[in-house]
C-alpha cells in the first residue's frame, strides 16, 4: 500500500515538472472559484487563445486569506504576476512599495469615474487596475412582499416600516439585520449624509460620532425598524451575515435582506426565488440610497517575474467586452465611465437611485474610514441590538476612540 | 451514572434463571444507552451528510428532515469542478512521507531524552516544549522567507518538512515516555555485544515503538489532511494542492451555500474517515499507549 | 560517558528543525513585537510600547481572563466526558472498538468544516437545533445559540467538546487497558460496585493517562482560535473574543504585525506557564 502511494506521489511530482516552456502567468484573486467564478475561467480562454504563448495559472485564494498568504511571498521577493487588491490592500503593499506602477498615462486611467479615480491613485501613481463597483443594498422576496399585498420594494424609510408592519401582519419575518454587515449597511446610510459631511471627517477624527447629529439619528432610526417589527434585534446577533442569513433569504424565511450585488448570481440559482435589489431607504432622499463599495482590481506586484504578460493580463481586462463578462458575472457596474449595462432587471430600483445620483461610496472601501472600524462597527452595532434601549453615546463613542486609536 | 451498568444485585430469592436473566436484560440494556450516547454523538455528522443530499428546495423548507431521495446532483457538482482525485493523492502522499520524517527523526531525539537524565536533556526537552506551545499563525512569514532561501517552495520536500515540524515536538514526548519504560537490561544485553548506539536503537529499540508510531501517524494524518495554509503558502503549483484546499477552493466564504459546502466537507472528510476506518484496529490498539506510559 | 554523551546526536536531526521552524520565528516575532510592524515595510521600534498597551488596557487583560476560563471549561468538560465514556467502554468490550473509533470521527474533521456544520446547526431562526427542540415540542428551550452573549461561550466550547471527547477517551482507554486485571477482579470479588471500582480502584491508577489527556488539552485550547473564529468572529459584541481571535483580528484585520506579535508572546507565556504548573501539579499528584 504504501509503496504503491509512494510511486503515485513520485510519478505526481514527474508530471508536474514536464510543463511546457511557455510563460505561465501566476495570478491569486479571491473570485473565479466555483462560488463566484465571475467569469474568470472563460476570460482566461480567451486570453490564452489571445496569447498563445502564455498559459495563465489562476490560484484562487479567499479574501481573508489573501492577508496571510500573499504578504510573505511579496517580501520574500517571489509574488505572483497578478494580483487581486482591494483599496486597503493598495494602501498597506503599495505604500510600502510592492506594487508597480500601471501609469496614469494609460487610456482606461482617463476613463475612470472620477470619484474612484480619487480614491485609487496614491502619491501620483496608480498601482491597481480597478475592476468594478459593486452595490450594497436590499434583497427583497417579491414573493413574500405579494402576500403582504406589497408590489414593490421598499426604497423610503417610511416604506420600509410599512412593509415589515405588513409582513409581520402575515406571520412572514420581515428583515435580517445582523450586526455584522446587513445592520452596517442601514447605519452606514442612515448616517452619511450624499450631500453633507465627507465621511473622511469623522474618519480622520475632524468631527465626532458621538456629537454627530447624523449617526444618532442613523442609530434612533434602528430603533424605529424595531418598533415597526422589523425584526427582533436580539436575535440578529446570532446570525451570521456570510452564512446563515443568506440562507434564510435564499429559503424563502425572510423578506427583506441587507447584503451586496455579489450575491445576485447565488440567489438567481435558487429555484421559485423572485427577488429584487433595492438601494437601501434612508433619511436623507426619497429615491433609496444607493451604497457603492469600490471593489477589488489587479496589481502587478514589484517583484514580478513575468511583468510584460502581466501587463498584457491587465490590458485585456481594460478592453471593454472583456471586462463587461466579469462585471455581468459579478452584478457589478464598469468603474469606467462610457460602457453598457450589464445589470440584471432585477437590480433596476438600485441602478436607478444611482442613475439619479442618490448614491454614496461606501466609506470602508475608500479608506475614508479607517480599517480597525469595521470591525468596531461589526461588535459594537452587535452590542446595541442586544441592548437596543442603552444611549447612542455608548456606542459612538466607541466608534471614536477606534478612530483615535488608529492615527 | 456509574450505578446504572452492573451493581451488585442483592440476591434475594429469585430463581438463578430470573437471576441470569435479570442481568443480562441489565446489561443490554446498558449496551444500548451507551451506543444511544454514542450514536447522539454522531447526530452532527449524520446532520451533514443528510445536508448533503438535498436539493436547495428541500433545504430550505425542511431543514431536519430525510431527503425525499438520495440527489447525488451536489455530489456531481462538486466532484466535476474540485479536483478531486489529484488532490486526494497528494494529500495521501504527502502524509506518509511526513509519518516517515517525524517518526524518525521523533524516536531518534527521544531515544537520548529518555535514557540521559541531565541538564542537557532537560534543556532540550524545554525547547521541545516550546515547540509544542507555539501557535503557529506566528511562525507563517519567517518559514516563508526560510523556505525562499531554502529553494524549497512549491516543491513537496518543503511542505513535508513543515507539516512534521509541526508534529515533532509531539513525537518527541510520545516516544521519549514510552522509551523510558522499555527495560533498560534489552540494551544492555545488546551493549554487552558490542553493539554501538546505532545498531540498539534501530535493532532493539526501533521494533517496540509500533504502537507509538501508530497514534502519532494518526495525528500526523489529520492535521496533513486539514491545515490549509501551509498548503495555500508553500505550493502554488496547482497539481500539488491537497484535500481542503480543493474544499475551500470550492465553497468560497462569502455567501456560505450549503448544497456545496455539506457535499464538499463530505467529499473532504472522506479519505481520512476510510483511511481511519481500515486502519483503526492497528492505531487504535496500542492508542497513545505511548503517552501514558 | 563520553560514549553515551555522542547519544545527543540522535537529537540533532530533530533540533534542527526546531530551530528552524520554531526557535527562529519566535526571536523574530520577539523582535516584531518591539516594532509598529505593519506585516510588509518597514518596521519602526517603538520599544516597550506594545506591552504597555496590553497591560494598562482592561480589554487584553478580560481577554486573558475569558481564555483562561474557556480553557477551564473545555479541559474538565473533556475529562468528565473523555472518563465517563471510557469507564463505560472499558466494561463493554463487545462495543469497545466501534464506540472508540465514532467518537473519535470528530476530532478527524477540519475546524472549519465542523465550525460551518455547527453555524448551521446553531443558527436562532431555522438551524438545526432550534427545530429539533420544536418538532420535540420543546419550543420553550429554543435559544439563540451564539447570539446570547451570555450563551455564546459555551456554545462555543460545546462544539470544541464535542469534537474532542473521542480524543480524550481514546487517551483513557489506554490507561484503563493499563491496570493489571486482578485488580478490578478483586474489588469485583470485594462487592464493590461499578462506580465504586471506578472512584477507588481505577481513578487512582489513571493518573498518568490524565495527566497526558489534561496537558495536550490544556495547551490545544489556549491556542484554539478556529472555532471561535467561525462560529461567532468574537461575538456577540466580544461576549466570544478570546486573545487567540484579537491576535489574529490584529495581524490580519488591521494590520498591526507588531501588536500582535507583542500579544502572541503574552500568549505563548501564558501556555508555557499554565503548562508548567500543571505539569508540576499533576506529576506530583500521581506521584503523592
Amino acid at each position: 500500500m504504501i509503496r504503491n502511494l509512494s510511486a503515485v506521489t513520485l510519478t505526481a511530482v514527474l508530471m508536474a515538472s514536464t510543463a511546457g516552456a511557455q510563460t505561465v502567468l501566476d495570478v491569486v484573486a479571491w473570485k473565479g472559484n466555483e462560488a463566484e467564478p465571475a467569469g474568470l475561467p472563460e476570460l482566461i480562454e480567451k486570453f490564452e487563445a489571445a496569447n498563445p504563448d502564455i498559459e495563465v495559472d489562476l490560484t484562487y485564494v479567499a479574501r481573508k486569506d489573501v492577508d496571510k498568504v500573499i504578504p510573505p511571498r511579496l517580501q520574500g521577493g517571489n509574488p505572483p504576476d497578478v494580483t487581486m487588491v482591494d483599496s486597503s490592500l493598495v494602501d498597506l503593499w503599495g505604500g510600502a512599495g510592492f506594487l508597480n506602477d500601471l501609469g496614469t498615462g494609460s487610456a482606461w486611467y482617463d476613463r475612470m469615474v472620477p470619484a474612484v479615480r480619487e480614491v485609487m491613485t496614491t502619491d501620483g501613481e496608480i498601482r491597481v487596475f480597478p475592476l468594478e463597483v459593486i452595490g450594497m443594498g436590499n434583497f427583497v422576496n417579491m414573493d413574500l412582499m405579494a402576500k403582504a399585498g406589497i408590489d414593490k420594494a421598499p426604497v423610503t424609510l417610511d416604506e420600509l416600516k410599512a412593509a415589515c408592519q405588513a409582513l409581520a401582519a402575515q406571520g412572514i419575518a420581515p428583515m435580517i439585520f445582523a450586526g455584522g454587515f446587513p445592520a452596517m449597511l442601514f447605519v452606514g446610510a442612515n448616517g452619511i449624509d450624499p450631500n453633507g459631511v465627507s465621511p473622511a471627517e469623522y474618519g480622520s477624527g475632524e468631527r465626532t460620532f458621538v456629537e454627530d447629529e447624523n449617526f444618532n439619528a442613523a442609530l434612533d432610526g434602528v430603533r424605529d425598524l424595531v418598533a415597526a417589527e422589523c425584526f427582533d434585534p436580539e436575535l440578529q446577533a446570532g446570525l451570521d451575515p456570510w452564512a446563515t442569513a443568506p440562507q434564510e433569504f435564499r429559503s424563502g424565511n425572510v423578506a427583506i435582506l441587507p447584503q451586496g450585488a455579489w450575491n445576485i448570481g447565488n440567489f438567481s440559482s435558487v429555484e421559485g426565488l423572485t427577488f429584487q435589489f433595492a438601494p437601501m431607504p434612508s433619511r436623507y432622499t426619497d429615491k433609496g440610497l444607493a451604497l457603492d463599495l469600490v471593489g477589488p482590481g489587479w496589481a502587478i506586484p514589484r517583484d514580478a517575474e513575468h511583468a510584460e504578460a502581466a501587463r498584457k493580463w491587465v490590458d485585456f481586462f481594460a478592453e471593454e467586452e472583456n471586462l463587461t463578462v466579469f462585471l455581468k458575472a459579478e452584478g457589478a457596474y464598469s468603474p469606467y465611465t462610457g460602457g453598457v449595462s450589464t445589470m440584471p432587471d432585477l437590480a433596476a430600483p438600485y441602478t436607478q437611485a444611482r442613475a439619479e445620483g442618490s448614491l454614496i461610496l461606501w466609506p470602508f472601501s475608500t479608506l475614508e474610514f479607517p480599517k480597525a472600524l469595521q470591525s468596531e462597527w461589526e461588535d459594537s452595532i452587535t452590542g446595541f441590538l442586544l441592548n437596543i434601549d442603552k444611549p447612542n453615546e455608548d456606542t459612538l463613542q466607541r466608534w471614536d476612540d477606534t478612530v483615535e486609536d488608529s492615527m | 451514572m456509574m450505578s446504572l451498568s452492573d451493581t451488585a444485585t442483592p440476591r434475594t430469592a429469585t430463581s438463578p434463571d430470573w437471576d441470569l436473566f435479570r442481568r443480562r436484560g441489565k446489561s443490554i440494556l446498558v449496551h444500548c444507552i451507551v451506543l444511544g450516547l454514542v450514536a447522539i454523538m454522531l447526530l452532527p455528522l449524520v446532520y451533514m451528510v443528510m445536508m448533503s443530499f438535498k436539493t436547495s428546495t428541500e433545504i430550505a423548507q425542511d431543514p431536519l428532515g430525510l431527503p425525499d431521495s438520495l440527489y447525488w446532483g451536489n455530489y456531481m457538482a462538486a466532484l466535476s469542478s474540485m479536483g478531486y482525485v489529484r488532490s486526494v493523492l497528494n494529500s495521501m502522499g504527502i502524509t506518509i512521507s511526513v509519518i516517515v520524517v517525524v517518526v524518525f527523526s521523533g524516536a531518534m531525539a527521544a531515544y537520548p531524552l529518555a535514557r540521559l537524565q541531565n541538564r542537557i536533556s532537560r534543556v532540550i526537552v524545554m525547547v521541545m516544549a516550546l515547540g509544542l506551545a507555539t501557535p503557529n499563525f506566528v511562525t507563517i512569514t519567517p518559514i516563508y522567507v526560510i523556505f525562499r532561501d531554502l529553494g524549497l517552495l512549491d516543491s513537496y520536500l518543503g511542505i513535508v518538512l513543515a507539516f512534521a515540524a509541526l508534529k515533532l515536538p509531539l513525537a518527541v514526548f510520545f516516544y521519549t515516555s514510552f522509551i523510558a519504560a522499555i527495560p533498560i537490561e534489552l540494551e544492555e544485553a545488546a551493549r554487552l555485544d558490542n553493539c554501538n548506539n546505532w545498531q540498539i536503537f534501530w535493532h532493539v529499540i526501533r521494533p517496540l515503538l509500533a504502537p507509538v508510531t501508530a497514534t502519532l501517524s494518526l495525528f500526523v494524518m489529520i492535521m496533513v489532511w486539514n491545515d490549509f495554509i501551509y498548503p495555500l503558502l508553500l505550493l502554488t503549483d496547482k497539481d500539488k494542492l491537497t484535500v481542503m484546499i480543493a474544499v475551500y477552493k470550492f465553497v468560497g466564504n462569502t455567501g456560505i451555500d450549503p448544497t456545496k459546502l455539506f457535499p464538499a466537507a463530505v467529499l473532504g472528510s472522506l479519505p481520512l474517515l476510510l483511511m481511519f476506518a481500515v486502519f483503526q484496529r492497528k492505531i487504535m490498539a496500542g492508542a497513545t499507549a505511548g503517552a501514558v506510559k | 560517558m563520553r560514549a553515551r554523551l555522542s547519544l545527543y546526536w540522535f537529537t540533532v536531526p530533530a533540533l534542527l528543525v526546531i530551530g528552524l521552524f520554531f526557535i527562529h520565528p519566535i526571536l523574530l516575532t520577539w523582535n516584531m513585537s518591539l516594532t509598529n510592524f505593519a506585516g510588509i515595510g518597514e518596521a519602526k521600534d517603538v520599544g516597550w510600547r506594545n506591552y504597555e498597551r496590553i497591560f494598562t488596557r482592561d480589554r487584553y487583560l478580560q481577554e486573558i481572563w475569558l481564555t483562561l476560563w474557556y480553557t477551564v471549561i473545555v479541559v474538565s468538560a473533556l475529562t468528565v466526558t473523555g472518563l465517563f465514556f471510557a469507564a463505560m467502554l472499558h466494561r463493554l468490550p463487545l462495543i469497545r472498538n466501534f464506540s472508540r473509533a465514532a467518537l473519535y470521527t470528530p476530532a478527524m474533521m477540519s475546524f472549519v468544516v465542523v465550525g460551518y456544520i455547527w453555524q448551521f446547526l446553531y443558527s436562532p431562526l431555522n438551524g438545526g437545533i432550534n427545530v429539533a427542540l420544536r418538532d420535540l415540542g420543546l419550543g420553550a428551550w429554543e435559544q439563540n445559540w451564539l447570539g446570547d452573549p451570555a450563551l455564546a461561550l459555551y456554545s462555543v466550547a460545546f462544539t470544541q467538546i464535542w469534537m474532542f471527547t473521542g480524543f480524550t477517551c481514546a487517551i483513557f482507554l489506554a490507561g484503563f487497558a493499563g491496570i493489571p486485571e486482578e485488580i478490578g477482579e478483586a474489588g469485583r470479588l470485594e462487592g464493590a460496585t461499578s462506580w465504586q471500582r471506578f472512584r477507588y480502584l481505577e481513578l487512582p491508577l489513571l493518573g498518568p493517562s490524565i495527566t497526558v489527556s489534561v496537558m495536550l488539552t490544556t495547551i490545544g485550547t489556549l491556542k484554539t482560535f478556529e472555532l471561535p473564529f467561525i462560529l461567532t468572529k468574537g461575538g456577540p459584541d466580544g461576549a466570544t473574543r478570546l486573545l487567540s481571535i484579537d491576535i489574529i483580528d490584529n495581524l490580519f484585520g488591521q494590520y498591526k504585525f507588531g501588536f500582535a506579535s507583542a500579544l502572541s508572546i503574552v500568549m505563548l507565556v501564558i501556555v508555557l506557564v499554565v503548562a508548567f504548573l500543571q505539569n508540576k501539579v499533576l506529576r506530583d499528584r500521581e506521584n503523592a
